[in-house]
């Protein structure tokens, strides 16, 4: 490959001034690391701008015209205002956590790309076989970030985001990571290449196996990044900014760096997970079966970006859309609806699996092809994993809507409805008025 | 607190709402416009863009509208169309115009005569309320009410035009788009 060819040479210029050892688990991973994290922040930045442009266009206006053609170097224009900007420090807060707890959610945001496959061979910076598993517990750290920027804060509104968020938080990642199990029964590993792999030598995406699974990671992660209609901890009607009320500047600016960026994690890992990552039909064929390995590699990233770019572009449709939930009905959603959901998907799933185990082999059956890389499932094994999914979606809705049909009975509206009707004659007050006598 | 009593939903809301029907249908709304920004961009009916670049294109005004006055001029000889009849000051229902005539000496057949002349012309644009009527009563067409709507200034005094202003127009800051 004539364009990527470079690489080949740099890669011998680095052999002649370092050892191999050093080449290849020094010098190259921290190329990866810097490409990355100028990939992601340029990702984050123009994440802003698309934002507002989508804004814009969903309510009939244009949006940022004026730096630049189409306003595309608004994101730099806004960089430096926040750069420049006063950091400001309440008298009372508490200063060295309110120092901190911006670098905690960046960093917590950012480190998570370091698992994430962006494509086959060098697009990947480490691949860890608990990838998921760190993914998960990474992701979780900023919510420590915005618990101690909410309580170093000293101010009342910033405290009630703060802990909005804390139990937001909480009350989705049990979802998420229960969603996550049933896309893991297939792929049999944690490592997220191994997901991938998993999806491309079986030539499927896991979402036609586990499309309840995709629903529920796919809420809860708008959940986790605190985004509309999910975003109670920064209210504006209610709690002015929520967790980030009094910071300002380039502090400021980096809580929502790390916004965007969890964003951009959480749509990378629900497409590796679901999507297929950076599998895409035929590229294969077109171009590795060919010898063309790095346009391969190439090819893959920017199938796996416009992907991850298909699911933001999700976040910002979703938060155009619909007005923000209540808090009790965010609780409902979250501990009601996605995590029953999530425990049946993932009883269905392991019963699907045993399905196809049982099945295999018998009168002259075969549903598994190979236990090599993930669930290796042959066509009469992938019609039944479909069919377990998508009739799980109806099971799914049976059994919460048994589970949920008398919940209005714990309303308490309908409960002192109830006791005032006790021995009362219908539509006569159960207190009765006191009267002048 | 009176009993309100709540219909029960049927089976096909009850449907409608587990598919969430309703929430398609505002996406759909949603995506419709965002994709009606991205094709037709200067659309007036439906869903195109409807905001205006301003200081860089100049907003359609109504055919109608009354904006800045103005002291129409001959085209060809560059004198003023003015009169100095009163009219408008008379006409004006604010009394906002102020017609400052002067003599000027004249020969009529051979005879001396006496002219009177416009030589100052006040219009106090903070009182105005843009009625027309002093347009409808000039009889030269001199005075006009055009469609220059950027009447902005720094200062009260800024709001009295004098005969200059009204024959050349005010200065404003052109933008290049």
């Amino acid at each position: 490959m004539a364009i990527l060819a470079p690489l080949n040479l740099v890669n011998d210029l680095l052999l002649r001034l370092f050892s191999e050892p050093t080449v290849n688990f020094v010098i190259w991973p921290l190329i990866q690391v810097g490409l990355v994290i100028v990939i992601t922040t340029g990702w984050v930045a123009y994440a802003t701008y698309l934002e507002r442009k989508i804004s814009a266009f969903m309510q009939a206006r244009l949006g940022p015209m004026r730096v630049g053609p189409w306003g595309l170097l608004q994101p730099i224009a806004d960089g430096l205002k926040l750069l420049t900007k006063e950091d400001f420090i309440p008298e009372n807060a508490d200063r060295w956590i309110f120092f901190v707890a911006p670098y905690i959610a960046v960093v917590a945001a950012f480190v998570v790309m370091a698992v994430v496959p962006f494509g086959p061979d060098w697009a990947v910076i480490t691949d860890v076989n608990i990838g998921v598993l760190f993914v998960l517990a990474v992701s979780s750290v900023g919510v420590l970030a915005l618990i101690l920027a909410g309580w170093s804060s000293n101010s009342k509104y910033a405290l009630l985001g703060a802990l909005r968020s804390s139990a937001q938080m909480v009350s989705y990642e049990v979802s998420m990571g229960l969603a996550i199990i049933g896309a893991l029964i297939f792929a049999r590993t944690l490592s997220l290449s191994g997901v991938v792999t998993a999806q491309a030598s079986n030539s499927i995406w896991f979402f036609f196996y586990q499309p309840i699974g995709f629903f529920i990671f796919l809420i809860s992660g708008i959940a986790e990044n605190n985004r509309a209609p999910f975003d109670l901890p920064e209210a504006e009607s209610e709690l002015v900014a929520g967790f980030h009320t009094e910071y300002s500047g380039f502090r400021w600016s980096l809580f929502f760096m790390a916004e965007y960026a969890a964003m951009v994690v959480v749509t990378a890992v629900a497409t590796t997970l679901y999507l297929g990552g950076w599998y895409f039909p035929l590229v294969y064929r077109l171009t590795e079966a060919h010898g063309w390995h790095n346009l391969y590699v190439a090819i893959s990233v920017i199938v796996f970006l416009a992907k991850a770019g298909l699911l933001l572009y999700l976040y910002f449709w979703l938060r155009w859309t619909l007005p923000r939930f209540r808090y009790d009905q965010l609780m409902d959603l979250g501990w009601k609806w996605l995590l029953p959901a999530a425990l049946i998907n993932i009883v269905v799933t392991a019963l699907g699996a045993g399905v196809i185990q049982g099945l295999d082999n018998q009168a002259g059956m075969r549903t598994i092809k190979s236990l090599a890389s993930g669930l290796g499932l042959t066509a009469s094994g992938k019609v039944i994993a479909i069919v377990f999914g998508f009739g799980n979606l109806f099971l799914t809705a049976g059994i919460l809507s048994l589970i949920n049909w008398r919940a209005r009975d714990f309303n308490l509206k309908k409960q002192r409805r109830k006791i005032r009707l006790v021995d009362v004659p219908k539509g006569k007050p159960a207190v009765v008025p006191v009267t002048s006598e | 607190m009176p009993l309100v009593p709540v219909p029960k939903s049927t089976f096909a809301q009850k449907l409608k709402r587990f598919f969430m029907v309703d929430l398609l249908q505002g996406m759909a709304v949603t995506l419709g416009f965002n994709i009606g920004a991205l094709t037709d961009k200067d659309a007036v009916a439906g869903k195109g863009i409807y905001t205006e670049q301003y200081p860089k294109v100049r907003p359609d005004v109504a055919p109608r509208f009354h904006g800045a006055p103005r002291l129409n001029m001959d085209p060809e000889t560059h004198e003023t169309l003015c009169i100095a009849c009163n009219l408008c000051a008379l006409a004006c229902p604010e009394d906002c115009i102020d017609v400052i005539p002067m003599d000027v000496e004249v020969v009529v057949a051979g005879k001396p005569r006496r002219k009177k002349v416009l030589d100052e012309f006040i219009f106090d644009t903070s009182r105005c309320m843009f009625c027309a009527l002093c347009q409808e009563a000039c009889p030269t067409y001199c005075l006009e009410l055009t469609q220059d709507f950027e009447l902005a200034t720094y200062s009260r005094a800024g709001f009295v035009w004098n005969r200059e202003m009204l024959e050349q127009g005010r200065e404003t800051v052109k933008y290049e788009s």
